[in-house]
């Protein structure tokens, strides 16, 4: 599975935290290639509505988006601060630690 | 939720402010009392729009917009501060931790969010004849500890919400006051104009959030002369001191931070698709426009500067989807009728001028 990961926006535009990061589960470790799927399930990621729009009114959220590929299926979500499922909560700390 | 309001009397929510105040002036002691209730209810400012409403701009005399000025609101305080844990998850609320009144806990982040927010409450309150958010005591949410090492602070339209930062790149987000100010400010905006967060009138929405939030830290120095303010946004944020000052300078965008690409001038305006077309770039112009204005004008921008981008942020005139221009001649058009006397208009429309918002009257 290819997932890519890009943050934008939040209180301040810093052009190095919007570049998508890229990772593929045939890279990583058997256990953290295992974490990320199990995360992505846990998400019910390819269910996932393709958009979701910020509270109105809201401003200064991070803006999320999120793509993954595997031989059966290929989605892209885009979502915003705050997330409410603490499942896509999880897979969102698990990317962005990823991109430090 | 905001709290229950005590009761008006209906029919003067729809006579005209000019007549409540003959009422009030002159007319039977029942008659007067409810007039001034009415009246005291509504705040300088809103009583100053119905007034320019009631009356084409043009003959708005400064009788008129004086008597506005000197109508007190009568309402009591409503600073109502709660400020929640969210113990570094992204789950909101969190639990409250301390409320209106309550002691310090000791917590860095609680504090300065409960200061924070009590401070730009206060602001507002005194500067602008402001209660609170939506200017009918609104409780004020502070939620910190949002994430684990999230590097972040925002507005999610009802309350404010602060990371702690990774400690790599960001300290906490509570670590300067402007940062309180500016994101109740989007409330406050929200409420008034609901700018559109996308393009110009999301760089005008962010804007007017720094502008307020500068200018909470300038009240909370003691009413501190534009001349003497430094103007940064997030002063002290950066983990590393050497990245940068702060996260903008009003004074000179671009210069905040290396790698801050904010323009101060029209010439240099950002078209991109990130960051909701540059809300947080293009600011940058407004933002300059309002510092030079305000040393222009000179002395406590709170006086005159910070009333004037007021009015026209709530002038019935701005549209959700203004331009730059558009929202620059209402400041003009404001100052004008807030000081007919002085240069204060001049000094308004040269400032727009300088970053390139060249504005005809």
């Amino acid at each position: 599975m290819r997932v890519q990961f890009k943050m934008n926006g939040g209180f301040v535009y810093l052009p190095a935290r919007s570049e998508p990061t890229t990772i593929d589960t045939d890279d990583l470790p058997a256990e953290e290639a295992k974490e990320l799927e199990r995360l992505m399930e846990a998400a019910g990621f390819f269910e996932l509505p393709k958009t979701s729009s910020p509270p109105r009114g809201a401003a200064d959220y991070l803006r999320y988006t999120i793509s993954a590929t595997t031989p059966e299926h290929s989605h892209t979500v885009h979502f915003t601060d705050p997330i409410e499922d603490p499942h896509l909560q999880a897979l969102v700390e698990y990317l962005e630690a990823q991109t430090n | 939720m905001p709290q229950q309001q005590g009761h008006r009397h209906s029919i003067f929510c729809i006579v005209p402010p000019d007549v409540l105040h003959d009422i009030a002036r002159s007319g039977a002691e029942e008659e007067r009392q409810a007039a001034l209730e009415t009246l005291a209810a509504d705040s300088t400012f809103r009583t100053l729009r119905a007034i320019r409403q009631a009356a084409p701009v043009a003959t708005a005399s400064p009788a008129t917009v004086s008597l506005a000025a000197m109508v007190g609101t009568g309402e009591a305080k409503q600073l109502q501060r709660t400020i929640f844990d969210c113990h570094n998850s992204r789950s909101l609320p969190g639990d409250p931790l301390r409320t209106e009144g309550a002691p310090a806990t000791g917590d860095p982040a609680v504090d300065e969010a409960y200061d924070g927010l009590g401070a730009t409450y206060d602001f507002y309150w005194e500067t602008l004849r402001r209660n609170s958010i939506d200017d009918q005591g609104m409780p004020l949410n502070g939620h910190v500890h949002f994430g684990n090492r999230y590097n972040n602070a925002f507005w999610d339209g009802q309350r404010m919400v602060f990371g702690d930062g990774d400690g790599v790149l960001f300290n906490r987000f509570t670590i300067a006051i402007d940062i309180m100010g500016h994101e109740l400010t989007h409330g406050v905006t929200e409420k008034e104009a609901q700018l559109i967060y996308q393009g110009q009138s999301g760089a005008l929405n962010e804007s007017v959030s720094d502008v307020y939030g500068s200018l909470v830290k300038q009240y909370h120095k003691g009413k501190q002369a534009a001349e003497d303010a430094d103007w940064l946004i997030g002063e002290g944020i950066w983990a590393d001191p050497d990245r940068g000052k702060a996260l903008r300078s009003m004074k000179e965008p671009g210069t905040a931070f290396e790698g801050d690409r904010q323009p101060g001038h029209m010439d240099d305006y950002l078209n991109t698709i990130d960051d909701n077309g540059g809300v947080h770039i293009n600011s940058g112009i407004p933002n300059r426009a309002f510092y030079l204005a305000a040393t222009g004008i000179g002395g406590y921008a709170g006086e005159k500067a910070g009333p004037i981008w007021y009015a026209a942020l709530r002038d019935p005139r701005l549209k959700p989807d203004a331009s730059f221009v558009q929202f620059a001649r209402l400041t003009v058009i404001n100052a004008e009728i807030l000081f007919p006397s002085g240069d204060e208009r001049q000094i308004v429309q040269d400032a727009w001028s300088e970053v390139g918002v060249v504005i005809q009257i």
